[in-house]
């Protein structure tokens, strides 16, 4: 292992951890702003987080070692998938670390646990949620797959990190198969970070929440962790989608300078992208359970027009 | 004179954002956001026939982007609206026979199919390489895409819509591959111009289905306050 790569290690964790509730922030400002409000402050995620760390942690008394371990598989398993996401800096790809599928069942491990978490505590609401997650899951997870395969048609290596590599070389998004892949990943991002049409972050009625449901029995600590680790899924589904379609500015060479100017264009792109959502978010309401799948099917239809297209045209 | 590069580029960009509203068409359950997906894919298909008109450069693509600019995104859009506000319908949730996932599914293996049968004919020829034949393509399936609107779609007015969304898809097509005479894509255009027309007039009936607006016409005698009468 090179020392580069352990320098992309570091920086990309600490960069992915200070960038996280930022963008949470910036989305719930936007969606604020929508509604005519002043919304809050943009460091309120930072604040929110450092008050629930200084808490004391409490467990019911139903509830198992699953509980204890939930938010340390949730906020590891995150932030591994994290590296796999070059937010600033492209390494070269070492010793075949790197493979987007495993990326995928990162990200599906976390959840998971989330879901069994939610069981634990015996609570209905828990369950609830954690059922729902659990048939949104099923019904989502081919289209991520087809999706992620539909990218490694359009770049041609299942290494994520040549996928940037190859995306910050074109410079742009030249194909237009980039554009259809956009929307896939917007759609994939929404679903999975549990937003508006989908589940909303916000609330915490029985009747609506998927996410909010599942931790629901996580307190203090804990419920910092698993709060930061759905922060930092949402800011490396987002890395995801503006490295690979507007890759500009993506330093490959470790030096302070690129380093700094990539941090700075990915904090203004990611604002961007923040603000896309927040608008998207304030421009629908909920989608009934039942319709859910319309709206999977189009990121679904997009991944495999893009596969047609990159096999036989 | 603008790179020959860049203007193929441009214009897969466009099939690309063609290939979405057409999506969006047969999905979407709202139906002001419906006529701006119509009016947008008739901006895309001028934007289109402006690139070609660089690329090659005959007169009759600007005249072509000329006339659809003026009927499909100014005209027809507008009496659409019109439509809109008088029957206050905002969405179209009802389907026949498939619904949109199933029809999403659905175009998905009409272009694939549309793909393979063009391939087998134009093989060995000069046209099977260019951007010329992905336009066939892509015209064929927006033609195909639209007539699933058409069918699927209960409300009169959307049914519209798709049959709009259809001839979008033959202007595609005889951008691309014929030499579309320009007088019959003037007759075509002047022929929607008129069904339009012809469906505000009749809106009367249009927020119901196609069965309702029968009983409704013999009710009522095409009378324009009738809705709340129903």
């Amino acid at each position: 292992m090179s020392l580069s790569f352990i320098f992309y290690l570091v920086i990309n964790t600490l960069v992915v951890l200070a960038i996280a509730p930022l963008f949470v922030s910036i989305i719930k400002k936007v969606k604020a702003w929508t509604q005519g409000r002043r919304g809050p402050s943009l460091f309120q995620t930072y604040f929110n987080l450092a008050k629930l760390v200084k808490k004391e942690t409490i467990y019911s008394a139903h509830s198992s070692w699953i509980m204890r371990i939930t938010p340390i598989v949730s906020i590891a398993a995150i932030l591994v998938a994290a590296l796999f996401v070059p937010l600033v800096f492209v390494p070269e790809p070492v010793g075949g670390i790197g493979n987007i599928i495993l990326l995928l069942y990162l990200l599906a491990l976390a959840k998971f646990f989330m879901a069994v978490a939610g069981l634990d505590a015996g609570s209905s609401f828990g369950g609830m949620g954690s059922s729902r997650e659990m048939s949104i899951s099923a019904i989502i997870e081919p289209t991520t797959i087809i999706v992620f395969a539909a990218l490694a048609f359009v770049f041609k290596t299942l290494n994520v990190f040549a996928m940037f590599t190859a995306s910050v070389a074109s410079g742009t998004a030249s194909t237009p198969t980039l554009i259809l892949l956009a929307i896939s990943l917007f759609i994939i991002l929404i679903v999975e970070t549990s937003r508006i049409p989908v589940d909303n972050p916000e609330t915490h009625l029985e009747l609506t929440m998927i996410h909010e449901g599942m931790i629901l029995e996580q307190s203090g600590p804990n419920l910092a962790l698993m709060e930061l680790s759905s922060a930092v899924k949402l800011t490396l589904l987002m890395a995801l989608l503006i490295n690979l379609i507007v890759p500009f500015g993506l330093s490959t060479t470790l030096t302070l300078g690129a380093l700094v100017v990539a941090i700075v264009l990915f904090v203004l792109k990611g604002t961007i992208l923040a603000g896309i959502i927040g608008l998207f978010e304030s421009s629908m309401a909920k989608m009934r359970f039942f319709r859910l799948p319309s709206l999977f099917i189009m990121a679904f239809f997009f991944s495999t027009l893009i596969i047609i297209i990159e096999v036989f045209i | 004179m603008i790179d020959n590069a860049f203007i193929e580029s441009v214009i897969r960009v466009l099939f690309a954002v063609v290939i979405i509203t057409a999506a969006y068409i047969i999905s979407t359950r709202n139906l002001i956001t419906l006529v701006s997906a119509y009016a947008f894919q008739s901006l895309t298909l001028v934007c289109m026939a402006l690139a070609l008109y660089f690329h090659e450069g005959t007169p009759v693509l600007l005249a072509i982007a000329f006339i659809t600019f003026i009927s499909k995104v100014l005209i027809i859009p507008y009496f659409i609206t019109n439509i809109q506000e008088r029957i206050r319908i905002k969405r179209d949730i009802e389907f026949h026979f498939l619904s949109p996932t199933t029809s999403l599914l659905l175009s998905m293996a009409v272009i694939l199919f549309i793909y393979l049968a063009l391939s087998n004919i134009l093989t060995g020829t000069a046209a099977r390489d260019s951007l010329f034949f992905f336009g066939a393509v892509i015209g064929i399936s927006l033609m195909l895409m639209g007539m699933m609107v058409t069918f699927s779609r209960k409300r009169a007015i959307t049914k519209v819509l798709g049959y709009l969304s259809m001839e979008n898809g033959v202007l595609l097509f005889g951008m691309f591959v014929t030499e579309l005479p320009f007088i019959i894509e003037f007759l075509i255009v002047i022929d929607l111009i008129i069904l339009v027309m012809l469906t505000t007039i009749l809106s009367v009936g249009l927020d119901s289905t196609l069965e309702e607006y029968h009983d409704r016409l013999h009710r009522f005698h095409l009378v324009e306050d009738t809705e709340d009468g129903s």
